[in-house]
């Protein structure tokens, strides 16, 4: 059964049927075989009175918070044998979300065909430095798997890693960067948006900066997560083509979830915020976190995906993140923000600080 | 439509405003909030401390109240200019409705009439003439209540009028006030300040009333070293931020965030006074949408009546869809709306593993009850009328529920027996309430209320003795002596 799924996946991602009616087709199929094997997604189906004759398109599909991936087992087959399970790094009260991955032949394709298409700039391998920890080093970390599939894929053979768990390779990355602008060979820089923070400060202190060759590109992705100094998308961009020579059209940023199995890419950020879409097997609603409807094209709303690469799992989620609807894909504006308390009552992210802080 | 906000004594000066605007149902209320200069704050430190030394501190007590009684008079009165303003634009400002604004003024305001004012009086002096002139003391000797030249008062929040409570107190022991507004409630504390000056001209130079963007490094601390008393309210991280700015010879006073609950006991739940009780219970989580820091996250219920804790939580739901219709909720802004929907959505979740529990209300519908049976837990919710019903065994049972919040505990609203009440009052007093009122009274403290547990005027003053020896010896240096 999950091979017949799996299958069926593979074959969509590969046919590339764009239609409508075909991605609608493939949700339904995916939501029928979730909702009889996937058990707690069917107690919520039924708490939401969604059940598989209510569900006439992918829109109907109830989307699952990203919490439930803390709080519930979201898996069609049994987690025990499965290949990998990717967990996020975000935790409430100690408990990681987890995403079980029965076998990773989907997100590997998923990210193959998807990556090859909007990052390689129709190359088939790049010079590539990751700035990101090896799969080793960081197992159940989507991100780490994402990176070393590139690197594996689409790496040269002289490609390396440039960070560890004790932080960014300071000196082997100045000297590959040095390397790189010397031989004119182009590079590609991949990594978690905070790495390069990391790198700039570390240029910065040295007083130096690079003009890497034309053809370069760089990727990140996760924004800076309390690990480096924020820096808003301009000064970010324009950092990397002050300290690196990267023009911001060559720099594409990445938006992936652990809870999801297929990535968003831009264009280029030239222009900030860049619009972000996905390949024809994923697609996303804007709504109002409320009605659960979605929001009057180009007004701002928290994001549903229906990523049709989650055969496993759930294929529709609710996110945490702000966007607008545009016509080539959506604007990503950052996660919601917990609504400041209005009066004097405390609000509850200022209550769990206290929690933590007493002696329970 | 425009407004100007704040109050300023007079200085002379052209002042620069820096233009806030609030989207109302059908129009739009431009409010220009008064920036200074360092130049321009220094004049009005130095009016506001001088009038408070020359104007306020010769002006008797009963002079002062009676000043203040007159404002509010007019205020309760729906004619009045300044009432009639408040009625039409706090709306548009906090996005409260019209009626739950003018109900809640009018509930609040009447605690500031003469006679509850002598009681506030009253409670923390007990002979308000110490503020006039040295009284004499049981112990002998005298003593005089002196109250500061400058309070520096940094309100936050967008309940209407709440700056009420320290610009009066501050002003009954006569100092000078500058307040700064919250810009999400910038008007009425400016109001206020006018009204007082219509009233009584010589107080023109007492207070000003003004705006700073919070968290001025420079201003704060220039501020603040040449105040007596910082008075502060909002949340403990801005609360630490202004006391780092806050001189070692200043008195710093906060008024963090609060949490506050209700205990409801099977006594109160039989069939004829259940109902009642459940609106008194929902008629405290509509008052300001719980935005207030006495307004209830939990309402603890006691099994045993004739109305269960589970059939509480229904009823509750109903009551709160009956006031929806006569108080509708506020519009939600999206991230307020994320966010609620955050906290339903994690609660239908725990559904799946807690089958006792049942979530109430659409999602989309203006409230949300959460029967959590025996979770207990005290936890704050979404606010924005989203309340938990947690069952009890006995009311003491709650006691380790609020234990580990001790430093948030505030108000807790309570329908019990006489002999109930006053055996859980010892208890929730030592586990750091410091409050407990009638279910269905959380959101109006009493007069003279002890706000989070402290006085609102002896705080303020400082008392100064003369000593029975000096009384004593002066006698001897008498011209009458023999």
């Amino acid at each position: 059964m999950t091979q017949e799924i799996v299958n069926s996946v593979l074959q969509f991602i590969d046919h590339g049927d764009t239609s409508d009616e075909a991605f609608n087709e493939q949700a339904l199929r995916l939501f029928r075989y979730q909702y009889k094997h996937n058990l707690p997604f069917q107690m919520f189906c039924r708490q939401k009175g969604k059940t598989p004759r209510m569900v006439k398109t992918w829109k109907d599909i109830p989307a699952v918070p990203i919490n439930g991936f803390k709080e519930l087992t979201l898996s069609s087959s049994d987690p025990e044998t499965a290949e990998d399970v990717f967990m996020t790094s975000g935790t409430t009260k100690g408990i990681r979300g987890k995403h079980y991955h029965p076998t990773l032949t989907v997100y590997d394709r998923s990210m193959y065909v998807n990556f090859k298409e909007r990052f390689m700039n129709g190359k088939d391998r790049m010079k590539m430095g990751i700035l990101y920890p090896t799969e080793e080093e960081m197992p159940n970390s989507s991100l780490s798997h994402y990176l070393a599939l590139a690197f594996k894929e689409f790496g040269s053979k002289d490609s390396q890693y440039f960070v560890s768990n004790d932080g960014l390779l300071v000196e082997p990355l100045l000297k590959e960067l040095e390397h790189a602008e010397k031989s004119g060979e182009p590079l590609a820089l991949l990594g978690a948006s905070f790495s390069f923070v990391h790198l700039f400060e570390a240029m910065q202190t040295r007083g130096i900066s690079f003009q890497l060759p034309k053809g370069s590109r760089i990727l990140d992705t996760g924004g800076f997560k309390n690990k480096s100094k924020e820096l808003d998308l301009e000064t970010f961009y324009s950092k990397l083509y002050e300290l690196l020579g990267v023009d911001p059209a060559n720099c594409i940023n990445m938006y992936g979830m652990t809870e999801l199995s297929t990535q968003f890419y831009d264009s280029g950020n030239d222009i900030v915020p860049s619009v972000k879409s996905g390949p024809h097997w994923i697609r996303t609603r804007v709504i109002n976190p409320l009605t659960g409807e979605e929001v009057v094209k180009g007004e701002r709303g928290v994001l549903v995906h229906c990523d049709l690469a989650n055969f496993n799992s759930v294929t529709t989620i609710l996110t945490e993140d702000v966007g607008k609807e545009k016509a080539e894909g959506f604007l990503l504006l950052g996660r919601v923000q917990g609504a400041e308390a209005k009066g004097c009552s405390i609000a509850v992210d200022e209550f769990l600080q206290a929690a933590k802080g007493s002696s329970r | 439509m425009k407004e100007k906000a704040g109050y300023l004594p007079n200085i002379g000066e052209e002042l620069a405003y820096k233009t806030v605007t609030f989207a109302g149902k059908q129009e739009n209320l431009e409010v220009e909030l008064p920036l200074l200069t360092q130049e321009q704050t220094n004049l009005v430190l130095e009016n506001v401390r001088k009038a408070s030394s020359d104007v306020l501190k010769s002006m008797t007590i009963s002079e002062i109240v009676q000043v203040i009684d007159a404002v509010i008079e007019q205020l309760l009165d729906r004619t009045n200019y300044y009432r009639q303003k408040a009625e039409r634009l706090l709306p548009i400002i906090t996005g409260y409705d019209e009626e739950v604004i003018r109900t809640g003024l009018t509930t609040f305001l009447k605690i500031f009439r003469k006679h509850h004012l002598q009681r506030f009086l009253v409670e923390d002096f007990g002979n308000p003439l110490i503020l006039d002139d040295f009284q004499p003391r049981t112990k002998r000797g005298f003593s005089k209540a002196v109250g500061p030249d400058v309070t520096v008062q940094i309100w936050s929040g967008n309940v209407p009028a709440l700056p009420l409570w320290s610009l009066i107190s501050s002003l009954m022991v006569k100092s000078g006030s500058i307040g700064k507004v919250p810009s999400a409630e910038p008007l009425f504390a400016g109001w206020f300040a006018q009204m007082l000056v219509d009233v009584e001209p010589k107080l023109a130079d007492c207070l000003a009333v003004v705006w700073w963007k919070g968290g001025d490094e420079e201003r704060e601390r220039h501020l603040f070293k040449q105040a007596d008393v910082v008075l502060a309210y909002g949340g403990n991280e801005s609360l630490e931020s202004i006391k780092s700015r806050v001189p070692i010879t200043t008195r710093f006073l906060p008024f963090g965030h609060k949490i506050s609950f209700g205990i409801v006991s099977s006594m109160s739940l039989d069939s004829r006074k259940a109902i009642k009780t459940v609106h008194q219970a929902a008629n405290d989580v509509i008052r300001y949408d719980q935005q207030g820091c006495y307004s209830p996250h939990v309402f603890y219920v006691q099994k045993g009546g004739n109305v269960s804790p589970r059939e509480f939580a229904q009823l509750l739901a109903h009551e709160l869809e009956a006031f929806e219709k006569r108080y509708p909720r506020r519009s939600l802004s999206m991230e307020e709306g994320a966010s609620l929907a955050e906290w339903r959505q994690k609660e239908e979740l725990s559904m799946l593993t807690n089958h006792n529990k049942e979530v109430l209300g659409e999602t989309n519908g203006a409230w949300t009850v959460v029967f959590s049976g025996n979770e207990g837990e005290l936890a704050p919710t979404s606010l924005n009328r989203t309340i938990k019903v947690m069952e009890i065994n006995d009311l003491e049972d709650v006691v380790p529920f609020i234990e580990p919040y001790r430093s948030y505990l505030q108000t807790v609203g309570i329908a019990a027996a006489p002999s109930e009440l006053f055996a859980i009052a010892n208890v929730l007093a030592n586990a750091g309430v410091t409050r407990i009122t009638a279910l269905g009274s959380m959101n109006s403290p009493e007069a003279g209320w002890h706000h989070d547990g402290r006085f609102n005027l002896s705080d303020l003053v400082h008392m100064v003795d003369i000593e029975h020896s000096a009384e004593d010896y002066a006698e001897s240096f008498a011209s009458y002596t023999d």
